[in-house]
């Protein structure tokens, strides 16, 4: 089978296919910084060594240039490349597996007809025996399922295609879902929280931690813009997904709002009574200075003035640094920083996402419109930065604390 | 009153525990080398080193510099004697108008302490937060290169203006 020429795709397909990539998020990892568009090269770091985004361009020596249409659809259904060898489930065939022809074939028809970009693949450095190809065919018998969509028949069709979108080229899963030690998807906890290249990325399922309980409408705007005023910035990984949910069709992504929206569950009696818990904290004016036994600090060990100076250390580094973006109304900035009380981040189950906001801040996309938080890795020594995060905890969220902090600061600041 | 360590010495500073290292430095203890650009952390004209690490001053409330010293411009030499990563950047020139160039000169030192032979894509890499709006980067970049030569005694091209 030939590969197809440019000129043989109608524009619609093409149209079509731009807009489901960008529902794929492919550019994450087949788009380098400051690379050509679908060139590859992207290092994804993964708990069996790092492999390297391919170029997916039409160039016919170093891309898929010469792929045929079944070709393509092999890859995104099995896993397999043209030549008959097999691909990383880090590139998320599992997902792909259930995306229909009418769209693969649309994403084909986008993909052939960008710009062809001559760059070879870079080589993986996975280490033994995750780098025996051959190996992942028996990872496929255990966990790939090639099965088509099932839709709901009773629940809207908005919904069955947001589930669609979710469970297939969205690959929600692939991030938000716990993986098992090879590497697959947990099917029993599916959406259940997962990791992103040093994130926590939180359940999306009725363990959300989100303090207050998610709207279709929020999740959309967020979806599209990374922002929600009530909730979180997007960074890291989820902000580059907003970043292509941004050309994805509006529809689409408000699909995807919809059926996330279910996933996370009903509003049960102790979620509304966490909400009210959050809305006050919110709407009382500057956080309070919590004393060391109500931060729980001392919980870990230490000595009686030790946690009594950290305690003291996390309100003073938050009045000094944070409160003037983050209380309400305490200097003339502009209130768009989150209300910490209600700042998701705050209430995951482990600290590791918010240390990466501290210590690297928000920047905007290269080129985009969006929130700036200064990143504060160099102004916070690492004690100051586990005091603060111990108070944040307590104060902001009420929450227990999170257990060996200072652990987390240095796997934080091993890591990239 | 707040102790803080610069350029080697304890300083008594009399201001609310919240103000930026920055204004300290330039508006108590007159020294006018680190500049303010933005005072939101984008910029890197601001860079002083504190504990060691290139930090943006206008950021750091003079309450969190607590032990760590901070290294400012004005201790790494002085006009007749320059330090080296100063000569360096005499050398190639690598000053337009000036505004950035305490901020990269500090964001250097604190690479080249750590690290005294960086490889080109360590040294862009380290200095992408600074931003130079005459665009002298390529000299910039030259500048630090020179100064890594230069600590670790490799023979250098003449200077800039010589050639």
């Amino acid at each position: 089978m030939a590969a197809a020429t440019p000129a043989s795709f109608d524009a619609a397909s093409v149209e079509r296919g731009a807009r489901l990539a960008a529902v794929g998020d492919c550019s994450s990892c087949h788009t380098a910084s400051n690379g050509r568009p679908y060139a590859g090269g992207v290092p994804l770091a993964t708990p069996f060594g790092t492999i390297h985004g391919t170029n997916i361009t039409p160039d016919p020596e170093t891309g898929i240039g010469g792929w045929s249409e079944g070709a393509f659809v092999r890859a995104m259904r099995e896993g397999i490349a043209r030549d008959g060898s097999h691909l990383y489930p880090a590139f998320p065939y599992d997902h792909f597996t259930h995306t229909t022809d009418d769209d693969l074939h649309a994403l084909y028809a986008y993909l052939m007809t960008r710009d062809p970009v001559r760059a070879p693949n870079r080589a993986n450095d996975l280490r033994f025996p995750f780098n025996i190809r051959p190996l992942i065919a028996a990872w496929n018998v255990l966990y790939l399922r090639q099965t088509a969509f099932h839709p709901e028949p009773s629940r809207s069709a908005e919904w069955n295609r947001g589930a669609y979108l979710v469970q297939s080229l969205g690959h929600c899963g692939s991030c938000h879902s716990p993986r098992n030690a090879l590497g697959a998807e947990k099917t029993d906890a599916e959406l259940a929280g997962g990791e992103a290249q040093g994130w926590y990325a939180p359940a999306l399922n009725d363990a959300s931690p989100s303090p207050l309980p998610w709207t279709v409408e929020q999740l959309s705007v967020y979806l599209r813009t990374g922002i929600a005023r009530d909730h979180a910035i997007a960074g890291g990984p989820m902000q580059e997904v907003a970043g292509n949910l941004a050309h994805a069709s509006a529809d689409d992504v408000h699909a995807i709002a919809v059926y996330i929206e279910s996933t996370m569950g009903p509003l049960t009696g102790d979620r509304e009574a966490r909400a009210n818990g959050a809305q006050r904290r919110a709407a009382g004016g500057p956080l309070p200075n919590v004393s060391v036994e109500d931060q729980r600090i001392g919980t870990s060990g230490g000595t009686a003035s030790g946690n009594a100076a950290l305690a003291q250390l996390g309100i003073t580094v938050y009045d000094d640094a944070c409160a003037a973006c983050h209380d309400l109304g305490r200097t003339d900035s502009s209130s768009g920083a989150l209300r910490l009380p209600l700042a998701v981040a705050v209430y995951d189950p482990d600290p590791r996402s918010l240390l990466r906001i501290v210590r690297d801040g928000i920047a905007p996309l290269p080129g985009q419109p969006g929130r700036w938080m200064p990143a504060f890795g160099s102004t916070l020594s690492d004690e100051q930065l586990v005091a603060l995060l111990a108070y944040l905890r307590a104060a902001a969220a009420e929450a227990p604390p999170w257990r060996e902090l200072p652990k987390s600061v240095r796997e934080a600041n091993a890591s990239p | 009153m707040i102790t803080i360590n610069v350029n080697g010495s304890a300083r008594q500073v009399d201001a609310d525990p919240a103000t930026p290292l920055l204004y300290v430095l330039r508006g108590e203890l007159q020294l006018n080398g680190a500049k303010f650009g933005c005072g939101l952390g984008q910029c890197g004209a601001c860079t002083v080193m504190v504990g060691g690490a290139a930090a943006f001053s206008c950021l750091i409330p003079i309450s969190l510099v607590q032990q760590r010293p901070v290294k400012t411009v004005e201790g790494l030499g002085t006009i007749d004697k320059p330090g080296v990563v100063q000569q360096a950047f005499i050398d190639e020139q690598a000053a337009q108008c000036g505004y950035c160039i305490a901020g990269m000169i500090m964001r250097a030192q604190a690479l080249l302490e750590r690290k005294p032979d960086p490889s080109d894509a360590e040294i862009r890499r380290e200095m992408t937060p600074n931003l130079c709006r005459c665009g002298t980067h390529m000299r910039i970049l030259r500048a630090v290169r020179r100064a890594s030569d230069m600590m670790r005694g490799k023979s250098v091209d003449h200077p800039v203006a010589s050639r």
